[in-house]
């Protein structure tokens, strides 16, 4: 009676990551799965970057971030669809359409939630629905494929065996998402850091009444950074859409791993959101190799825990905020 | 008006409520007799959630701890009952042949797990399916609420919990059935006789309105009001020197004991137990019930599960679209009612209303100004 699809939960980022594991307890597997794991963080880091801009200046527990993931990897699929589009050229329109949603989002329903977090997570889920629903009812329920393009797809071989078979090699794709993740990180950190909207965003995020005596207007730079960070979302979606099938409850696998990112980062300087990402990527990898997939999915979850438990600020906080 | 001598403390017996809850559950117990056989299976499915929304609603509506974690608690006390019913299923003799449950055979395994075995007598599985969503309930509520992690932190934890466990479920197979769970389980029975559809409606119904009334008791009473203070200001209540942890950690353990008991039940109504209800969907559908219904209200929660349930079971029959249709609804109920939809209600038909005792003082000898 209830509608609920069991999302598969060993999250797809995990599952396609797995590639098969070849020969003994060897170097190169070892460094196989290192390489894995670094696919996993690429993924992670574009899907956690998004999150920890709205968590981090704005506080606001975005449930609905998978759903912009998804938005996004439905605009690359409709550009391919419609116009013929490389993967590569709709990525711009990934990040304007859903950073224009985001920030009508902002206008209508974050906006009047400000300080009451958990309302904002119950409007968040309840936005993430909507959305869901909405897009169910434009293009179906069915599952759609978008086409990475041919200059992207093989793999790099760094290792292989005497009969030619790589050992050690990651895909191209791959190589492309960890380029984009550390592209948006970067440009992310010179707006951030390099520029007077993103000191005015900073100033937001440590008083925002001070801000606002300041002269401050701190409903454009919420606006704006709502915006962004669905923009972000935006852009893992279109990037990560050519990896899966695009589908409607698409965004909710990546939902949970954005957020012990995230948490596990810390969002007090964005650097920690690498670190999470390589953190939760990498032991993810290494653990499934030497346990199995779902131990290791556990294991992590497990750590994540215990770690808000103890640092909730996250790993990579200096200074504490009372 | 009652003649209120000063002194004398004046009946605290809520007439008014005592009437309106009789009301409603002489309606709940006509109902079966009415309706047909469906919606009576459906009703004891909608009565169970509502048991499990009102647990929620504990934690959540009047001691401000968003939990996504209820459907953890749900599931694991349904999987204890699921684990008896599957063992005296297959103690009654089962198409394979063995004392192993079917899953366990598909699965490679050899002999029935210590742990597991023990379930298969009805006292330990009874015992089970409250203590261990206790237990585990107590373990994490000990672990995170000794600690300075606040409201959106605690709610995160519950989300990384449910994704957790869910994946374990489904990896441990030999042991839980993987994604299908434990299905084709043998009826409830009592003595020896299958208990009729009917009287599980009434075990479920006695069960709901046990966790109704439970709920109104508690919350009503000094411990009910320290719940709430903690709600509103935890610091006062921690400088008044109550010890604010282990007031949460004790209501979290209760609503988990409560929420395990509802889907102990919901597993011989159901005839199986998945993953499904691990899932962070189903726990967000609990919370979505307590927010549309009213949080902190009890009832509101118990009666958006029924309503929306029984609205789904129509609504379905003509739209693909009901969860577009509830993420709607959520978000009016967010956005402009924030209260939930008891709160729409007239005042003297609020449950907190009607349950209070009229007021012991008259008004005029409150008169301390010159």
């Amino acid at each position: 009676m209830l509608d609920l699809a069991l999302p598969s939960m060993l999250s797809p980022l995990y599952l396609l990551a797995q590639e098969e594991a070849t020969g003994g307890f060897q170097l190169s597997t070892i460094l196989n799965q290192a390489l894995n794991g670094l696919g996993i963080v690429g993924i992670l880091l574009l899907t956690g970057l998004g999150l920890s801009i709205t968590f981090g200046v704005m506080r606001i527990i975005n449930l609905a971030h998978g759903e912009f993931i998804m938005l996004g990897a439905y605009i690359t699929f409709l550009m391919q669809d419609v116009f013929k589009m490389d993967l590569l050229l709709t990525i711009p329109f990934a990040f304007l359409g859903t950073a224009i949603i985001g920030a009508v989002v902002e206008l209508t329903i974050i906006r009047r939630l400000y300080g009451r977090p958990l309302e904002t997570l119950l409007a968040t889920w309840g936005l993430s629905i909507v959305l869901q629903g909405v897009i169910k009812l434009i293009f179906t329920a069915q599952l759609k494929y978008v086409k990475s393009p041919a200059y992207l797809s093989g793999n790099v071989t760094f290792m292989s065996d005497p009969s030619g078979s790589p050992l050690v090699a990651i895909s191209y794709y791959r190589l492309f998402i960890i380029g984009v993740a550390l592209a948006l990180l970067g440009v992310t950190m010179y707006l951030f850091y390099g520029t007077s909207w993103g000191r005015q965003i900073r100033a937001v995020t440590q008083n925002r009444s001070m801000a606002q005596c300041l002269g401050v207007n701190t409903k454009l730079v919420d606006m704006g950074t709502f915006a962004y960070g669905c923009g972000l979302a935006g852009v893992a979606g279109a990037v990560i859409s050519a990896l899966k099938t695009v589908a409607p409850p698409m965004g909710q696998d990546y939902l949970v791993d954005a957020w012990m990112v995230v948490v596990t980062g810390g969002v007090d300087k964005l650097i920690g959101i690498l670190a999470g990402s390589f953190l939760i990527g990498e032991s993810n990898a290494i653990l499934a190799f030497i346990l199995n997939d779902p131990t290791a999915r556990v294991l992590v979850l497990g750590a994540v825990i215990i770690l808000i438990r103890y640092r909730p600020e996250g790993l990579f906080t200096v200074q504490k905020r009372t | 008006m009652a003649n209120v001598v000063m002194g004398y403390k004046q009946s605290t017996f809520p007439a008014k409520l005592a009437v309106i809850s009789g009301i409603g559950l002489l309606i709940f117990i006509i109902f079966p007799f009415v309706m047909g056989e469906f919606q009576v299976s459906l009703m004891s499915k909608l009565l169970l959630f509502g048991a499990l929304a009102i647990s929620l609603d504990l934690v959540w509506g009047f001691t401000g701890i968003l939990s996504f974690a209820h459907g953890i608690f749900f599931t694991l006390g349904g999987y204890a009952s699921a684990y008896y019913l599957k063992l005296n299923l297959s103690a009654e003799g089962n198409t394979y042949g063995g004392e192993l449950p079917d899953f366990m055979v598909w699965n490679g395994l050899e002999t029935m797990p210590w742990f597991i075995a023990p379930l298969k007598y009805f006292p330990v599985a009874f015992i089970a399916m409250i203590a261990v969503p206790a237990l585990f309930a107590y373990v994490v509520g000990y672990f995170i609420f000794r600690s300075k992690v606040s409201g959106v932190y605690i709610t995160i934890i519950t989300l990384a919990l449910s994704s957790a466990l869910t994946t374990f479920f489904i990896s441990q197979q030999a042991y839980t059935g993987g994604t299908n769970g434990i299905t084709d389980v043998s009826k409830l029975s009592f003595f020896g006789t299958a208990i009729p559809p009917i009287g599980l409606y009434f075990l479920i119904l006695a069960y709901t309105a046990f966790v109704l009334a439970l709920g109104w008791w508690l919350t009503q009473s000094n411990f009910g009001l320290i719940l709430r203070s903690i709600n509103e200001n935890e610091n006062r209540i921690a400088f008044l020197g109550y010890d604010v942890a282990q007031f949460k950690i004790f209501i979290w353990a209760l609503s988990a004991g409560l929420a395990g008991v509802a889907g102990g039940l919901f597993v011989p109504l159901n005839r199986f137990i998945s993953p499904v209800y691990l899932a962070v969907a189903f726990g967000t559908q609990v919370v979505i019930w307590v927010a549309i219904g009213g949080r902190g209200t009890l009832i509101g929660p118990l009666l958006a599960a029924l309503i929306l349930g029984q609205v789904q079971n129509y609504a379905e029959k003509v739209t693909q679209d009901w969860q577009l249709m509830i993420g709607v609804l959520l978000l009016i109920v967010v956005l402009f009612v924030p209260n939930g939809l008891m709160s729409l209600l007239p005042k003297q038909f609020n449950l907190s209303n009607l349950s209070k005792p009229k007021p012991i003082m008259p008004a005029n000898t409150v008169q301390d100004s010159p």
